[in-house]
C-alpha cells in the first residue's frame, strides 16, 4: 500500500522548470506525487491514477510521461517541465495562446496534460499534420470538448512558430 | 519497501539474487506502478534498472538484430532501422497504449509481463525472438516460445534478468505486418492482435508463413496448423487465398467456446487476409 | 460583444497551471478522512471491526452507523441513510469513515475496516425489481418520506410512476393497416470527468464550511444541513474551479462527511474519492427500457402509440423520479404519434444510484423514439427522412402535458438547413450504389468493399432549465463591474464568457472590465447550479435585469454631471457621453465615484424564474416537471462506415443543426455542440458501464472506453437563431442538448449500413459481427426488410413487424 507505514525513503536529485531540487521521497512514490505534494506543483493534475487520461502529463527530458503511474525514484537525474514551466512568469507560448484564441478550453482539467503532449509533439514535430495532432493525443482524455478545438489550436500554433522562426 | 537503483547489469544481479523473489524489477513501471499502487503488488524492493545504459542500445550482430531489453516503445516505433528491417515489430509497438506510454514503457518489460494482451510478442515471435537472460550463475538464451508459460507466467527465474532480444530481420521476398483490435484507436488492451511474417519465391509460391497472435485468453503464440495452410499456396493474379488458413486460425488461436470468444473467431479470418494482401503487395512491389 | 468571441476569464490561469481546482486545495492543520464501502451488493451487516483499522500509523479514529446521526435524507424521497444502517444496498455504499493525519494512512484504514457482511442475492436489474414476488430492495419503502408529502407513485420496488392514459389505444389499434412493434434498451453512461470529487470542511463559530468543485453549491447546502440536521444557514459553500461534472456534481457526496468530522475535531478535514469510488458510487446516466407501439395507417399516419418506459434508479431515488416526467415532453412533441398512453417506471435495484449525466433521459428517448420513426418508415417502405417531414409536429400542436408547441416548425426549418449542406438524396443513393457494387455474398476483396456505409438522422426539442437565479450587479470606483452570483462554470463558457458579455453589453464595457465572483452562499442570492443548460438564460437574464438597472442609475447621475437629460447619453467602451458631442465624456469610473461619495456605490440586484408554461395538470399522475419551458431545437445527421472486419464503426460525417435562441459566443456554443457530440458518439459505440449481479463489471478508468481524439470527427454545425422575448438578448439555453440526438443519428445509420436494427446500445464491434453473421447476406435482408409489409390479405387482419429486442 503506497505511503504505508515501513516504506523507505528514497533519495532523488530533479531539475524542474530549471530548478534543482534534492529530495528525500517515499520509495513507491509517483512523480506526481512529488510534485504536487512536496514541490507545491499542483497543475499536473491527479486524475484517474492509472496512467490512463494523461492530465498529470509532464515531460521528462523532453519526452511525455504519466507522471501518475511513473516513480519519481526512476527519474532521479532528469529534467522535468510541468505546465508551470511553459510561459514561467512570461507571456503564454504560441501553443497556449493559440489555446486562448480557439477556445481549445473548457473545464481545464486536462488542459496541463494536453498542452505538456503538444508541446512535445511541436518539439518532434514542427509541421505536423491532423493526423499527427491526433495520434499525439491519444493518451490524453478531454471530456469537454470533442478534442476539435485543440487540434486546430495545435495546427495553428505550429504555423505561428514555423512563420516566427523563419521570419 | 525499498528502492534499489542500479547502474549495472553485474549490480542487478547482485540485487536479484539478494532479493529473489521478494524483489521487483522496475523498468518503465508501466504495469509494476499501477499493480502496487492498487495494493496487488507488494514487493520488498523495487530494483530500478531503468539507468543501465547497456541494455538501451539496438544494433546488428552477424545478420540478426539485437535490442536492449530497457529500449523503450516509442523508440521501437520510430527508430528507422526496426521500421526497415522489423516493420511488425514497429507497427506493435506503436499500438501500445499511447505516447506517454510508449515514452517509458520497454520490450523487455512487456516480454516479462507476458500478458495474453502484449501487443509486441506476436511480432517477436513471428520474428523467431531468442532472449538472453543473465544471473549471477551464468547466462542462457531461451527462445520467446519457450520463455511464455501462459499469461503472466515465464520461465524467468527470480535471480535472472532479460538482458536483450534477438530478432531475425525479414530476408529476401519476404515481408510482415501486424494488426491490433481494441475497442478505440489507441489506450486499449488488444481483443485481438495479429501478425503475419510472409516470404514468396519469384514463382508466386508461398515458401514460408508465420503467424501469431495475442488477446486471447492464452500466451501470445504461434499458429502452425493456420501457417501451415498457407505454406506451399500459389498466388493467383497477385493474390494470396486465405480463405483456409483464415479459417484454421480461428479455430486454432480461439479454441474456447465462451461468447467473448465469438468476436476474435469472426474477426481473425479477415485479418489474416488483410495482412496478407498487404505482405503480398510489398513484396511484388519490392521483388517484381 | 453579444456574437463574438472574447477570451474567457478563466483560460490564463487554465493554462499556465494556477487555476486552483477542488482536488487542488489544501488547508493548514487539515486532517484526511477516508470512506469505507460495501464490497457487496446486498446484504445484513453482521458486524464491523473497526480495530485493525484503527492501528494503521496516523489513523485518529473510525466512525460508523452508531456515531452519526440517524435518520434518511434525499433530494426526493427520503431514503439514503447517513452510513449505512443492518444492511446495505448497493457496493460502495458508506459504511464507516475512518479519519487520519494524513491521506495515504486514511485510505490504507479505510481498507483495514473489517466489514462482515452476509450477502443476499442482489435486485440486479429492473426486470428482476419488478418480477412477481420479487425481493424489496427496501423492505420499508413505505416508510420513506416524500419531499413536499407528494405522491409519486411509489409501490415497492416501485420509486416512481408517471402515467399518462387518454384511454382510447385499442380503437386506434383496431384501425391499423400496421402495428410496429420496437424496444429500445441502453446502458449506463459514466460522466467521467476528470476531477475526482473531494470536499474540504472547516467548522467555526457554530457553521460550518464547505471548500468544493461543485455545480449546485445551493443544493450541497441545502443537503449538508439536512444531512446534519441544522438550518442550511448554519452552512456556508464555497465553490472552486470544477474540473468536469456533466451532472456527477450536483448533489451532495463527501461534503457532509467531511463537515460532521471538521466539527468533531475541530480541524479542517480533506476529503476525496479514489479512482475506484469515483467510479463505483458516480451517479449515472440511467440504464433504460423503452417499448413502443404504434399503430399506422397505410398513408403513413401514426394513429396511437403506447409508450412503457422502466429505468434503474439504482439502491436509492436521487432525481430519478422527477426525470421520469420527461418521456411526456418527448413522444409527440417532435412527431404527430396520435393519442399515445406513456407509462414510466423508476425502479429500485440494488445497483449504485443513477443520477443526472447531461441530457438525463434524452439520449435515450430520443434514441428509442428515433429508432422507432426507422422502424415504422422502413415497415411502409418510405424514405426516412420523408416520412419524418411528414409526420413532424406542427405550431400549435399539444406537447402530451397539454402545453402547445409555439415554434416546433423550427425543426422543419432544421431539416431544410441541413439537407442544403448534405443533401439526403445524396447520400442514400450513393451508399445504395456501393451496396449494390458490393458482392456481399463473398469475402470483400476490393480495397473499400469491405466497408458498409449508412447514414440516420435525429431529431429533438429540449428544454432550457428554469430554475432561479439572482445576481447583484455593482459599478466599481475604478469604472469596471462585479457580477456577484453563485453560477458556476462548469466548463462551458457560460459564466466566463456567456455572462461576462451580457453584463459588458448592457453597461457599454468590455468584457475583460467585467469580474465575476466564484460561488458563495454566503455572498448571493440563491443560484439553482450549472445545469440544463440555464446560466446563460436565467442567470444571463438576472444580470441584464440587474445591469440594465445599474446603467439606469449610472444615466441619473450622468445627465446631472453632464447636464443632459438621460435618454440623450450614450454609454460605450466604459465611456459616457451626450449623443453627438464625443468630446464632453465621462469615464465610468468617474460617474461611479461621483455616485459612491453622494447617493452611495451604484449597485443592483435581480432575479428570475423561468414562468412554468402553459399546461395541463391533470395530464397525468406523478408528474413532478409541469412543463417543458424555453424550448430549443435540434437535428443531427449522421453517416458512418462499418468495417465488416472487425466491425467498427466510423463516423465520417456529423452534422448538427441546432437552434440556440441567440448566440451569445459562438465559439463557445461550437465547444458544447462538439463535446455533446464526443459524448453521445461514446454513448452509442465504444463505452461501457456493465453490470454483473449488481456489480460494475468496468473496475478501471481504460475499461469505460471513453471516445479519444482520433475516434470523433470534427462536427459540421448549422446554428439557427430564433431570439427568445424572455431571454437576455435572445438566448436560449444551448449547452446541454447536443449530446441529446447523438446514439439515435449514428443507430439508425449503422442499422442503415447493416440492414439489420440496432435497437440496444452500445454498438460495440462483437454486436456488429455478430448481425452480420446472422444475416450473411447483409444487403439482400436490409433491403427486404425495408419492403412494405403491408398485409396483402385484406386490411382486417394486423400485420406486426417484430423487432429485435
Amino acid at each position: 500500500m503506497p505511503g504505508a507505514a515501513g516504506e523507505q525513503s528514497v533519495s532523488i536529485r530533479l531539475i524542474v522548470n530549471d530548478r534543482r531540487h534534492q529530495l528525500e521521497t517515499p520509495a513507491g512514490e509517483t512523480l506526481l506525487g512529488t510534485l504536487r505534494e512536496r514541490l507545491a506543483l499542483t497543475g499536473p493534475k491527479e486524475a484517474c491514477g492509472e496512467g490512463e487520461c494523461g492530465a498529470c502529463t509532464v515531460l521528462v527530458d523532453g519526452a511525455p510521461v504519466a507522471s501518475c503511474i511513473l516513480a519519481a525514484g526512476s527519474v532521479n537525474g532528469r529534467t522535468i517541465l510541468t505546465v508551470e514551466g511553459l510561459a514561467g512568469t512570461g507571456e503564454l507560448t504560441a501553443l497556449q495562446q493559440a489555446f486562448v484564441s480557439h477556445a481549445a478550453v473548457q473545464c481545464g482539467y486536462c488542459t496541463p496534460g494536453l498542452l505538456m503532449v503538444l508541446t512535445a509533439l511541436l518539439d518532434d514535430t514542427p509541421d505536423p499534420s491532423e493526423a499527427d495532432v491526433r495520434r499525439a493525443l491519444a493518451g490524453t482524455i478531454c471530456r469537454c470538448t470533442g478534442y476539435q478545438q485543440i487540434i486546430e489550436a495545435a495546427l495553428d500554433a505550429a504555423q505561428l512558430m514555423i512563420r516566427s522562426a523563419t521570419s | 519497501m525499498q528502492f534499489c537503483r542500479v547502474r549495472s547489469v553485474a549490480e542487478a544481479v547482485d540485487e536479484l539474487s539478494r532479493w529473489g523473489t521478494e524483489g521487483r524489477i522496475l523498468a518503465g513501471g508501466t504495469d509494476v506502478m499501477p499493480q502496487y499502487l492498487r495494493g496487488e503488488q507488494s514487493p520488498a524492493a523495487l530494483i530500478d534498472i531503468s539507468g543501465i545504459e547497456g541494455l538501451q542500445g539496438i544494433s546488428e550482430v552477424g545478420g540478426v538484430t539485437s535490442i536492449g531489453a530497457l529500449v523503450t516503445l516509442r523508440r521501437l516505433a520510430t527508430a528507422s532501422l526496426v521500421q526497415l528491417r522489423h516493420p511488425a515489430l514497429a507497427q506493435a509497438a506503436a499500438a501500445v497504449g499511447a505516447w506517454q506510454t510508449q515514452t517509458v514503457a520497454t520490450l523487455g518489460g512487456n516480454i516479462c509481463s507476458a500478458a495474453a494482451t502484449a501487443d509486441t510478442l506476436p511480432a517477436l515471435l513471428v520474428a523467431d525472438a531468442q532472449l538472453m537472460l543473465v544471473s549471477k550463475s551464468g547466462r542462457r538464451r531461451v527462445s520467446l516460445e519457450e520463455f511464455l508459460e501462459g499469461p503472466g507466467a515465464t520461465a524467468l527465474r527470480p535471480t535472472e534478468l532479460l538482458r536483450a532480444i534477438e530478432v531475425e530481420p525479414l530476408g529476401e521476398r519476404t515481408s510482415e505486418g501486424n494488426l491490433k483490435v481494441g475497442r478505440r484507436s489507441a489506450m486499449d488492451l488488444a481483443v485481438v492482435g495479429l501478425a503475419l511474417r510472409l516470404s514468396v519465391t519469384p514463382s508466386g509460391v508461398v515458401s514460408d508463413a508465420r503467424i501469431a497472435v495475442c488477446g486471447g485468453t492464452r500466451s501470445p503464440h504461434r499458429v502452425p496448423s493456420a501457417e501451415a495452410a498457407i505454406a506451399g499456396s500459389q498466388l493467383i493474379d497477385g493474390r494470396l487465398d486465405c480463405a483456409e488458413a483464415g479459417a484454421e486460425l480461428a479455430s486454432a488461436a480461439v479454441p474456447e467456446r465462451a461468447d467473448s470468444a465469438q468476436y476474435r473467431r469472426r474477426v481473425l479470418p479477415g485479418l489474416l487476409s488483410r495482412l496478407a494482401e498487404r505482405c503480398v503487395t510489398a513484396i511484388l512491389g519490392a521483388g517484381g | 460583444m453579444l456574437g463574438s468571441n472574447p477570451a474567457r476569464s478563466d483560460a490564463d490561469a487554465k493554462l499556465r497551471g494556477e487555476a486552483v481546482f477542488g482536488a487542488d486545495l489544501a488547508s493548514p492543520g487539515m486532517l484526511w478522512a477516508a470512506v469505507s464501502r460495501s464490497p457487496v451488493a446486498a446484504g445484513h451487516i453482521r458486524s464491523i471491526d473497526v480495530a485493525s483499522a484503527l492501528k494503521v500509523e496516523g489513523v485518529l479514529d473510525v466512525l460508523t452507523a452508531a456515531d452519526v446521526p440517524d435518520g434518511r435524507t434525499g433530494v426526493i424521497v427520503n431514503d439514503i441513510p447517513f452510513l449505512a444502517v443492518e444492511h446495505v444496498a448497493y457496493e460502495g455504499e458508506p459504511v464507516a469513515m475512518v479519519v487520519a493525519d494524513n491521506r495515504a494512512s486514511a485510505e490504507a484504514g479505510a481498507q483495514a475496516v473489517g466489514i462482515d457482511i452476509e450477502p443476499t442475492e442482489p435486485v440486479s436489474t429492473p426486470e428482476q425489481a419488478l418480477a412477481p414476488g420479487a425481493r424489496l430492495v427496501h423492505p420499508d419503502w413505505n416508510r420513506f418520506v416524500v419531499a413536499g408529502g407528494v405522491d409519486i407513485g411509489r409501490d415497492g420496488n416501485v420509486v416512481a410512476e408517471v402515467v399518462h392514459d387518454p384511454g382510447d389505444l385499442d380503437e386506434a389499434f383496431a384501425a391499423a393497416d400496421v402495428v410496429v412493434e420496437g424496444t429500445y434498451r441502453t446502458p449506463r453512461q459514466y460522466q467521467a470527468h476528470l476531477e475526482p470529487k473531494m470536499a474540504l470542511a472547516t467548522y467555526e463559530s457554530g457553521r460550518y464550511t464547505i471548500e468544493v468543485s461543485h455545480q449546485y453549491p445551493f443544493r450541497l447546502r441545502d443537503r449538508v444541513a439536512q444531512i446534519l440536521g441544522v438550518a442550511p444557514s448554519a452552512v456556508r459553500v464555497v465553490g472552486h474551479h470544477i474540473g468536469g461534472g456533466f451532472g456527477a456534481k450536483l448533489d451532495v457526496s463527501l461534503e457532509a462527511f467531511a463537515a460532521l468530522l471538521a466539527r468533531r475535531f475541530r480541524r479542517p478535514v480533506r476529503m476525496q474519492h479514489t479512482a475506484l469510488e469515483e467510479r463505483l458510487v458516480a451517479p449515472c446516466r440511467a440504464n433504460a427500457m423503452v417499448a413502443v407501439r404504434s399503430a399506422v395507417r397505410r398513408d403513413g399516419t401514426i394513429l396511437a402509440t403506447d409508450v412503457e418506459i422502466v429505468s434503474d434508479s439504482g439502491a436509492y431515488a436521487n432525481n430519478g423520479p422527477a426525470l421520469s416526467s420527461i418521456p411526456m415532453f418527448v413522444f409527440g412533441s417532435i412527431y404527430r404519434v396520435g393519442t399515445a398512453r406513456i407509462r414510466t417506471r423508476n425502479v429500485y435495484t440494488n445497483t449504485a444510484p443513477t443520477g443526472a449525466y447531461r441530457g438525463v433521459n434524452g439520449p435515450w428517448l430520443v434514441f428509442a423514439n428515433e429508432r422507432h420513426m426507422d422502424a415504422i418508415a422502413d415497415a411502409l417502405g418510405r424514405d426516412r427522412r420523408d416520412f419524418r417531414l411528414a409526420s413532424l409536429a406542427r405550431d400549435g400542436d399539444l406537447m402530451r402535458n397539454g402545453q402547445p408547441l409555439e415554434e416546433v416548425s423550427i425543426l422543419r426549418e432544421a431539416f431544410d438547413r441541413v439537407d442544403e449542406l448534405v443533401p439526403w438524396r445524396d447520400i442514400v443513393s450513393r451508399n445504395q450504389r456501393q451496396r449494390d457494387a458490393a458482392a456481399p455474398s463473398s469475402p470483400p476483396a476490393e480495397a473499400g468493399a469491405d466497408v458498409l456505409r449508412g447514414a440516420g438522422q435525429a431529431a429533438a426539442i429540449w428544454l432550457t432549465n428554469p430554475m432561479p437565479g439572482h445576481a447583484t450587479v455593482k459599478l466599481n470606483e475604478d469604472g469596471t463591474a462585479t457580477v456577484i452570483t453563485s453560477a458556476t462554470e462548469n466548463g462551458s463558457g457560460a459564466v466566463a464568457t456567456g455572462l461576462r458579455q451580457i453584463a459588458a453589453a448592457t453597461l457599454g464595457l468590455a468584457a475583460e472590465a467585467v469580474t465575476i465572483t466564484m460561488p458563495d452562499t454566503d455572498a448571493t442570492g440563491y443560484d439553482a447550479g450549472s445545469q440544463g443548460s440555464r446560466t446563460t438564460h436565467v442567470v444571463g437574464r438576472a444580470i441584464a435585469d440587474a445591469s440594465a438597472e445599474v446603467r439606469s442609475q449610472v444615466l441619473d447621475r450622468a445627465s446631472q454631471m453632464l447636464e443632459a437629460v438621460p435618454e440623450d447619453l450614450v454609454i460605450d467602451a466604459g465611456v459616457v457621453t451626450v449623443a453627438g458631442v464625443p468630446a464632453a465624456g465621462l469615464t465610468l469610473g468617474a460617474v461611479a465615484q461621483a455616485a459612491t461619495w453622494s447617493d452611495g456605490p451604484i449597485t443592483a440586484g435581480a432575479s428570475y424564474v423561468t414562468p412554468t408554461p402553459p399546461h395541463d395538470p391533470a395530464c397525468a399522475t406523478g408528474m413532478l416537471i409541469k412543463g417543458w419551458p424555453t424550448p430549443t431545437y435540434h437535428l443531427h445527421q449522421a453517416e458512418v462506415s462499418v468495417d465488416v472486419v472487425t466491425g467498427r464503426v466510423t463516423v465520417d460525417r456529423y452534422v448538427v443543426c441546432q437552434e440556440v435562441g441567440r448566440a451569445i459566443h459562438p465559439d463557445a456554443i461550437t465547444g458544447q455542440i462538439q463535446g455533446g457530440v464526443a459524448q453521445g458518439l461514446g454513448f452509442a459505440l465504444s463505452e461501457r458501464v456493465d453490470l454483473d449481479h449488481g456489480r460494475y463489471v468496468q473496475r478501471t478508468f481504460k475499461a469505460h472506453g471513453l471516445p479519444l481524439a482520433e475516434d470523433v470527427p470534427k462536427v459540421e454545425m448549422i446554428v439557427m437563431e430564433h431570439a427568445d422575448p424572455a431571454g437576455p438578448y435572445g438566448a436560449k439555453g444551448a449547452a446541454e442538448p447536443p449530446i441529446v440526438p447523438v446514439a439515435a443519428a449514428v443507430a439508425n445509420a449503422v442499422s442503415d449500413a447493416i440492414g439489420v436494427p440496432f435497437d440496444t446500445l452500445p454498438i460495440t464491434p462483437e454486436a456488429v459481427l455478430e448481425a452480420l453473421e446472422a444475416e450473411p447476406n447483409g444487403e439482400a435482408v436490409a433491403r427486404a426488410a425495408r419492403e412494405p409489409v403491408l398485409n396483402r390479405d385484406g386490411e382486417q387482419e394486423r400485420d406486426t413487424t417484430g423487432r429485435a429486442s
